[in-house]
């Protein structure tokens, strides 16, 4: 996408603006900076900034493809954590799909899982008239009355990777959270058979992971097995996540499962069982989603599994899902999609580490061998 | 609201004379231009209205009604945090802890709701009295034992921060009295469209009075500008600065538990806080409140949080991704910051020949 390549064309709008004012490439820059400082009080470089910021989406115009000519249409996806890896590849799904079907998109939200930040730019979407928006649901309740207001106003609003039960969004396109857990908890249960295992959880109650954890109590719950769980929040930064565990470990030298149900958790239990050298010491250790370090770290064998849920597809498909919903006029499009429950092992890991755009490893396109 | 802004900024110790020399002038639209650009809002006002022009001509929607209402969440919450900073920060302290207010009074208002059962008002009363205490606590340290406010305040931040994850054990809650339909307290209390600028307003301008115009305000500026001469002119220096440490942690909590309504839920996230807390004070030093204390304005806090308001809103709005989002925002600081130190010169310029 141009998207990328913002900053420059931010630094070289400034210098083209720049240089007709003095009529030659020495341009004094302090001079220009005290001159509209102190004339329009900074009003000459406030709107050079402004125009350098430009537009994804502000080019209008139809596109012709083979479901017709239709209006470039312009959906907001509104996420939690806008700038976290793990959605790198959603970010790619997203811009692919819209390349393929000529719409465009714009990535938005909070960068903290800060819900107030995430209803603000659902507010904004709104107002700002787009075509189509999907939402990660990471709340069970501050996003009721937003989607509720966006589809009043005629706005097709789909939820991707969080889903939050009782929300009126027309679809939800991830992994089903639930059942994920569940399976987690029977290859628990096969694994550990009986005793103490670690549950860790970085942000415990938020939509997007406690169904997990809730998931694999059941399941260990159902299975009969004389297991005690403890669950630990480990906390949404690295370095404390494996403090955490580590701690955790040391206190229930006995555990003998050790599973964690975030991407960020996993990767420091990986560390830590490759630290204490636990998988030696017959602790069994599994986690959800591919980061590069746990990647490696299943390939080396420190922990069992890890569950991806494919990031690629869960902006691959709700961008689909609103193309024809728009373009079919609302007769098509919407579908529940699970994009996930792929357990992956030290054997299948393989083609993971290959670089690739479908695990925001690289932003070529390319076929991955 | 105007007419507050025409107020002239404190007559603190520093600089009492920068209107002295547009009252002389006869009045015109000349001198009303000098006299908004040397205001200590001034540069603020331009730069505000110069980025909701911009916004306005190149989006079809920021000058729209819809717009307007969407824009109040991005900055009237930020306008109370940092009306309340103000007061620190003249004092030439600074509190980090607000964002630990934020985070915890919606959970204690929560607890008190649901476990003690107290009605929705007093919990709103009490959790807002535990805030106070934890302000008079931080006040006691810097004024009394005399430690530095970035440290005793950073260490409230973490402490109460982590108190807010183990009392509600991590996990979100529904906010008591936010859930739809809103009864008479949830639209009170930051839910209604026009509650939470209604707030922000009458907090700006009763504290902006109480600045400019009360025996308190006054102290304030002194204690700032020269806290030994204030102490030996008789101003009582450590009750005016754990006051106003009561006074900022009393505006953060309060707004947490406006922001917990609005979204209808209860985060122990400090994630979020962290990077409002921040917010908060680039809204107050944006409008022209010294960091190094002695001289401030609530008025321009306001603006100053609605300039970041309004540039993020807009940018939203004209299609801006995420990630250059934050590069914008740091620009845009700058640039206010630069305004205001030139205009600031031209003030104190002013001074001089006059």
């Amino acid at each position: 996408m141009s998207d990328t390549d913002k900053a420059h064309e931010a630094v070289e709008v400034l210098d083209y603006l720049d240089r007709p004012e003095t009529g030659r490439p020495g341009f004094d820059r302090r001079a220009f900076l005290r001159r509209t400082a102190l004339t329009g009080a900074a009003a000459g470089s406030v709107s050079t900034l402004l125009a350098a910021c430009g537009s994804s989406a502000s080019s209008g115009g139809n596109s012709s493809s083979v479901f017709g000519s239709h209006p470039n249409y312009k959906f907001v996806f509104v996420n939690h954590v806008t700038t976290n890896p793990f959605f790198t590849p959603t970010q790619y799904g997203i811009a692919d799909a819209c390349a393929l079907l000529g719409c465009s998109y714009q990535w938005t939200g909070s960068e903290n899982s800060d819900v107030n930040q995430m209803v603000n730019a659902l507010s904004t979407a709104i107002t700002a008239k787009a075509d189509g928006i999907g939402v990660s649901l990471i709340d069970l309740h501050a996003f009721n009355a937003p989607v509720e207001k966006a589809l009043a106003g005629g706005i097709p609003v789909v939820a991707y990777n969080a889903d939050a039960a009782g929300n009126k969004r027309l679809s939800y396109s991830g992994q089903d959270l639930k059942l994920a857990g569940e399976k987690m908890g029977e290859r628990i249960v096969a694994a550990v058979g009986s005793g103490e295992v670690g549950l860790f959880i970085a942000t415990p109650g938020s939509a997007n992971l406690q169904p997990r954890i809730e998931g694999a109590e059941r399941a260990i719950k159902n299975s009969g097995k004389a297991i005690t769980i403890h669950t630990v929040a480990t906390g949404a930064a690295v370095p404390g996540e494996e403090s955490a565990i580590e701690a955790f470990y040391k206190s229930h030298t006995g555990a003998k499962g050790l599973y964690a149900v975030d991407g960020g958790s996993t990767e420091s239990l990986a560390k830590v069982m490759q630290k204490l050298g636990l998988l030696a010491k017959g602790v069994h250790a599994g986690g959800f989603d591919l980061t590069e370090q746990t990647q490696k770290l299943l390939k080396e064998g420190f922990i069992e599994f890890t569950i991806d849920q494919q990031p690629y597809l869960q902006g691959f498909l709700p961008t689909l899902q609103l193309f024809f919903y728009k373009v079919s006029n609302t007769q098509a499009g919407l579908f529940e999609a699970n994009t996930g429950l792929k357990f992956v092992t030290k054997e299948t890991v393989e083609p993971y580490l290959t670089k690739s755009r479908y695990e925001g490893t690289t932003t070529t396109a390319a076929v991955v061998k | 609201m105007a007419s507050v802004a025409q107020q002239p900024a404190s007559p603190g110790p520093g600089g009492p004379g920068g209107s002295a020399q547009a009252r002389r002038a006869l009045p015109g639209w000349r001198a009303i231009g000098a006299r908004v650009i040397t205001l200590r809002e001034g540069s603020i006002i331009v730069i505000a209205l110069v980025t909701a022009i911009y916004f306005s001509a190149n989006t079809s929607t920021f000058l729209t009604g819809e717009n307007f209402e969407t824009l109040l969440p991005y900055f009237a919450p930020f306008a109370i945090l940092a009306a309340g900073e103000v007061f620190v920060m003249i004092l030439g302290e600074i509190d980090l802890s607000i964002a630990g207010m934020y985070l915890f009074a919606p959970i204690i208002f929560y607890k008190l709701n649901t476990s003690v059962g107290l009605p929705l008002v007093p919990s709103v009363i009490v959790a807002l009295i535990v805030c106070m205490a934890v302000g008079a606590i931080n006040g006691i340290f810097v004024a009394v034992l005399g430690l530095s406010s970035f440290v005793v305040t950073l260490g409230m931040l973490f402490a109460f921060e982590g108190l807010s994850l183990i009392i509600s054990k991590g996990t979100p809650v529904a906010t008591p009295g936010g859930q739809p339909p809103l009864g008479t307290f949830g639209k009170v209390f930051g839910g209604g469209t026009y509650s939470e600028l209604i707030w922000a307003v009458a907090i700006v301008v009763i504290l902006q009075v109480a600045l400019t115009f009360t025996r308190w305000g006054l102290y304030t500026v002194a204690i700032g500008s020269n806290k030994l001469g204030a102490a030996e002119a008789g101003v009582r220096v450590n009750l005016v600065m754990i006051r106003n440490f009561m006074l900022c942690a009393l505006t953060a909590g309060l707004v947490g538990i406006f922001e917990a309504v609005r979204s209808a839920t209860v985060q122990p996230n400090p994630a979020g806080p962290n990077e409002i807390l921040l917010l908060a004070i680039a809204a107050a030093v944006v409008g022209g409140t010294l960091l190094t204390g002695g001289s401030g304005t609530v008025v321009g806090a306001l603006i100053g949080a609605l300039f970041l308001g309004i540039l993020k809103d807009g940018l939203i709005l004209q299609g801006v991704q995420a990630t250059y989002l934050l590069f914008y925002t740091g620009l845009a600081v700058i640039v206010a910051m630069t305004a205001n130190v030139f205009v600031g010169r031209v003030r104190r310029g002013q001074t001089g020949g006059g």
